[in-house]
């Protein structure tokens, strides 16, 4: 059952430079209880996505300029501020990426859990501090107890994120949003962070949408995926389709800049080249063609729509290579390199 | 290692000077209130300069018109208890500005960056000691080291400008360590040290004029500054005496005829204010054309 | 956080000694015969009094010897009399005390209240005609000389409304010096309010709390200006120092009665142990209440507090 539907939504900032569009008629459906992972260069408009859905975009300079995010059978982007704010924190709660800037320094750890809970769940400070620590035990925060009363900078990278996640389960929420909430902490961090996101989203029958620039990252925990590019949706499938075969050349470039685990040699042999286009001034045509390795006449003259390729598959590409066959070729070459 | 030395000088290669000279006046005057800082120095030094020109009457003997005379055609700015034509006054005290401002920033600038540059240089002991002095000295505010000072050297203009010089040492002396201290963990420091040049070379040739640009800044909001406690040490006495047409002195003189002339203490006052104003603004403004990454 | 208040404390009392030395050095820095120069404003003085004065006041001795009679007299409270008058130099330094330190404290209220509400203001509405309007008053508020704004308020206030007295020690009398000497501080305070809180505005933490969906008075409140006042607080023992040294001349406008009225009379008067003791006293005062707001920062940040 949807749980979230996002349809053509539009985002723009008004810079002194002009108007550019950040994100560019995005549309997506989350199911309850479902992982969709979005995945993307910095600057593809994955947070912003986000962002507007929650209305957390500053405005100015950000504004959402078109579309709707059905919630419940209502439009998020339609809320009035004080019915958003009953939303956020309660049923839609969020991560973000920098453990260390996103809490507050000054405020306890006790005070920053408990803030949620008294709010949205009318909780007494007793109450609401007994359930911050039981939550704090949950994440994998020990003597939960004692740590409540301490100041975030008394905690490590690792120990922070646990507690913003911790922070943002507080009220049971229906859809988490993680907006790259792995990228700041270190590759073993990481890994334990994604386990106990995919352990509490099992407990809790939670939908989670989980940004990241880091493909390898959701193959873990995605159910599906979605590939943004300059604030576009370029191909979206389930998990096992998109790594096997992905039909849009972006995200196969995507792929093959992977470091491989069973290799010797752990670099990013094959990064993918040139730079996104400078939304200021958007290309006609698609605006992965200048990167492309497949282009043809056409990309430049339009932009292809997002189109079925398979089974719960799309992507917008007007080649649409066989992900799968230049996959196996690329790694033969890789092996024979070697 | 001489790699990174041509590195940190290809900035200024790749630009000519007089393309770099032209930039950065673009750049100081982008805001309207640089202009307008840079604008109000502009007249102040003309106004000093061309003073015999300007002013209609002389600042100092009487007999330009009738005492207490209040503002009108002849007499701009009104006259004060002597007859004397206030605008004239204000015209000359310019000139005593414009010298306070020079002569005590030049005070303290020299001391100041000297202490911050050995300081920051020496490291060690001379370190120590030497910033722990200007920490003390710090906490002892200007005007405390000012009244100290001129109560030293007793009451006059020039004094009250050695005073005021000598007050804001340790406001420059902790701008220039601060600066140092940055410079000397910069890769072409470190380079230069290796290379094994001299002390002298690498404090004047290699330190300084990179620290030069924070220095200036401060230099002109410094000049405000002096100008007024300068003129706060005149306004008490403590400064330029009469019959000098100084206008804290200026104004002070008029306080006895506050009720009957208020203008005697209002042009002065506003004299000062505009003067003060225009180099805060010019300031604020080299500030963000030296040092983009402070813009807000 | 016992070892920074220790530091502190340490560091205070060695500016303290500091003033000592270089209170005792004052006198022999004055060009001349500083004896001579006290007295020169009296012409009955005789040569035998003079001498007199100079065995009393040690300047007959090696240097080293007079800090330490000086200080031995200090430690004991005896700060020297007047040169005419020859009243207790600690007592008229002590009546007059509560006085600045009255004016100081009111001037800081005036100055935290305006300024801070101002610069939070200015940086909320950033960027609008507010912002702008209020940063133009700031830059104008820095640039004004206080003596001369005390006058102007006098002028409008005391002489052409009628609403305050011109001079006095009432606590009316308070208000004019206060608002003078809180205003002239205000723009500055305004200016660092604001780009601390610009600063706190755009953190992540401001985001995280939006998220939580916090009301924005809650947001701004509990998470914002705590935030930005650590700057600010941070600033209050320089501000405190800045309203001493500012009160010096305030007081001088309005004739209040506090150490800094005393302390220029002392100077046209040339009257070197008055001097002395007001500037001991003055940097005393200084240093002890910078070391209390230090205290006050330390508790209001935790980052230091634990550390």
């Amino acid at each position: 059952m949807a749980l979230l539907t996002v349809r053509n939504l539009n985002t723009q900032f008004h810079t002194a430079a002009g108007s550019v569009s950040a994100v560019n008629g995005v549309s997506f459906q989350v199911d309850s209880g479902e992982t969709v992972g979005i995945v993307g260069e910095s600057g593809s408009g994955k947070s912003v996505t986000v962002l507007s859905l929650t209305q957390l975009l500053p405005n100015p300079p950000g504004e959402v300029s078109a579309g709707e995010a059905i919630f419940d059978q209502r439009d998020l982007l339609k809320l009035s501020d004080n019915e958003m704010r009953k939303i956020r924190g309660n049923r839609i709660a969020m991560i973000f990426q920098d453990p260390m800037t996103s809490l507050n320094p000054v405020l306890t750890i006790e005070r920053q859990m408990t803030e949620a809970l008294q709010l949205h769940l009318k909780m007494t400070a007793k109450e609401a501090r007994d359930r911050a620590i039981d939550l704090l035990d949950r994440v994998g925060i020990p003597s939960a107890a004692q740590r409540i009363k301490n100041h975030p900078h008394q905690f490590s990278g690792g120990m922070r994120q646990r507690v913003m996640i911790a922070m943002g389960l507080a009220c049971d929420p229906q859809l988490l949003i993680a907006d790259e909430p792995t990228t700041a902490l270190d590759v073993t961090i990481q890994a334990q962070i994604v386990e106990l996101v995919k352990e509490l989203r099992q407990k809790n029958n939670m939908a989670i949408i989980w940004i990241t620039h880091d493909l390898s990252l959701l193959a873990g925990i995605a159910d599906r995926i979605l590939v943004m590019y300059a604030g576009q949706i370029v191909e979206s499938a389930p998990l096992h389709p998109l790594y096997e075969n992905p039909r849009h050349p972006y995200t196969l470039g995507l792929l093959q800049s992977l470091p491989r685990l069973d290799e010797a040699r752990r670099t990013r042999l094959n990064p993918v080249k040139g730079l996104p286009p400078d939304l200021l001034n958007y290309p006609t045509g698609c605006p992965f063609a200048p990167r492309c390795p497949f282009v043809i006449e056409q990309c430049y003259e339009e932009d292809p729509p997002l189109e079925s390729v398979g089974d719960g598959h799309q992507a917008a590409c007007w080649v649409q290579p066989r992900g799968d066959e230049v996959l196996a070729e690329f790694r033969q070459a890789e092996n024979s390199n070697r | 290692m001489t790699q990174n030395l041509a590195q940190a000088e290809s900035t200024d290669i790749l630009e000519p000077r007089s393309r770099r000279t032209h930039r950065f006046f673009k750049d100081l005057l982008r805001t309207q209130s640089a202009k307008l800082g840079a604008a109000i120095c502009l007249v102040l030094v003309l106004m000093a300069v061309f003073a015999p020109l300007i002013a209609p009457y002389d600042p100092i003997n009487m007999g330009a018109g009738q005492a207490l005379t209040p503002p009108n055609l002849a007499h701009w700015f009104g006259t004060d208890e002597l007859g004397r034509d206030l605008f004239s006054r204000i015209v000359y005290g310019s000139r005593l500005t414009l010298q306070v401002g020079a002569i005590a920033v030049g005070i303290s600038m020299t001391a100041g960056v000297l202490i911050g540059l050995v300081a920051g240089y020496a490291g060690g002991w001379i370190e120590a000691i030497l910033m722990r002095m200007v920490d003390v000295l710090f906490s002892f505010t200007e005007t405390l080291i000012a009244l100290a000072a001129v109560a030293v050297l007793g009451p006059s203009l020039t004094n009250a400008m050695i005073a005021v010089g000598i007050s804001s040492i340790p406001f420059y002396a902790r701008i220039t360590y601060g600066a140092v201290l940055v410079e000397k963990n910069k890769e072409y420091f470190k380079a230069a040290q290796a290379v094994g040049a001299r002390h002298q070379r690498l404090i004047f040739r290699h330190i300084l004029p990179n620290i030069l640009s924070p220095i200036i800044v401060v230099a002109t909001l410094g000049v405000s500054i002096a100008v007024l406690s300068a003129s706060a040490l005149s306004f008490l006495g403590l400064g330029a005496q009469p019959p000098s047409p100084e206008w804290g002195a200026t104004l002070a003189a008029g306080r006895d005829y506050f009720k009957r002339a208020p203008w005697i203490t209002t042009f002065p006052g506003l004299a000062i204010a505009i003067t003060v104003l225009g180099f805060n603004l010019l300031g604020d403004g080299l500030r963000e054309a030296l040092d983009p990454q402070q813009r807000r | 956080m016992t070892q920074y208040i220790f530091k502190r404390i340490l560091g205070g009392l060695f500016t303290i000694w500091v003033t000592t030395v270089a209170v005792t050095l004052l006198i022999h820095l004055v060009p001349g015969d500083p004896v001579q120069i006290m007295f020169a404003q009296s012409q009955s003085t005789t040569p035998e009094q003079l001498e007199q004065i100079r065995q009393q006041l040690g300047l007959d001795r090696p240097i080293y010897e007079q800090y330490f009679l000086y200080m031995g007299r200090i430690l004991q409270g005896d700060f020297g009399t007047t040169i005419r008058g020859n009243q207790p130099v600690l007592e008229l330094l002590l009546v007059r005390l509560p006085n600045t330190l009255l004016l100081a404290a009111s001037s800081l209220l005036v100055t935290m209240v305006v300024g801070v509400s101002a610069g939070f203001f200015a940086a909320y509405k950033r960027d609008t005609w507010i912002d702008t309007g209020l940063m133009t008053g700031a830059i104008l508020g820095i640039s004004i000389p206080s003596f001369w704004l005390g006058l102007m308020l006098m002028y409008v206030f005391s002489i052409r409304l009628g609403w305050l007295p011109v001079s006095g020690t009432d606590l009316k009398n308070l208000i004019l010096p206060a608002l003078t000497l809180g205003l002239a501080n205000a723009a500055a305070v305004s200016r660092l309010t604001r780009s601390s809180m610009i600063d706190v505005f755009s953190q992540d933490f401001m985001r995280t709390a939006r998220a939580k969906g916090l009301a924005e008075t809650v947001v701004l409140s509990r998470h914002a200006f705590r935030n930005g006042m650590i700057n600010v607080v941070n600033m209050l023992g320089l501000q405190f120092t800045y309203m001493m040294g500012g009160a010096i001349v305030v007081e001088n406008v309005f004739a209040w009665n506090g150490i800094g009225r005393l302390a220029i009379q002392s100077i046209f008067q040339r009257d070197y142990p008055t001097i002395q003791g007001f500037i001991l006293i003055f940097a005393t005062v200084v240093v002890t209440v910078s070391i209390l707001l230090d205290i006050l920062y330390a508790w209001i940040d935790p980052r230091i507090k634990y550390s």
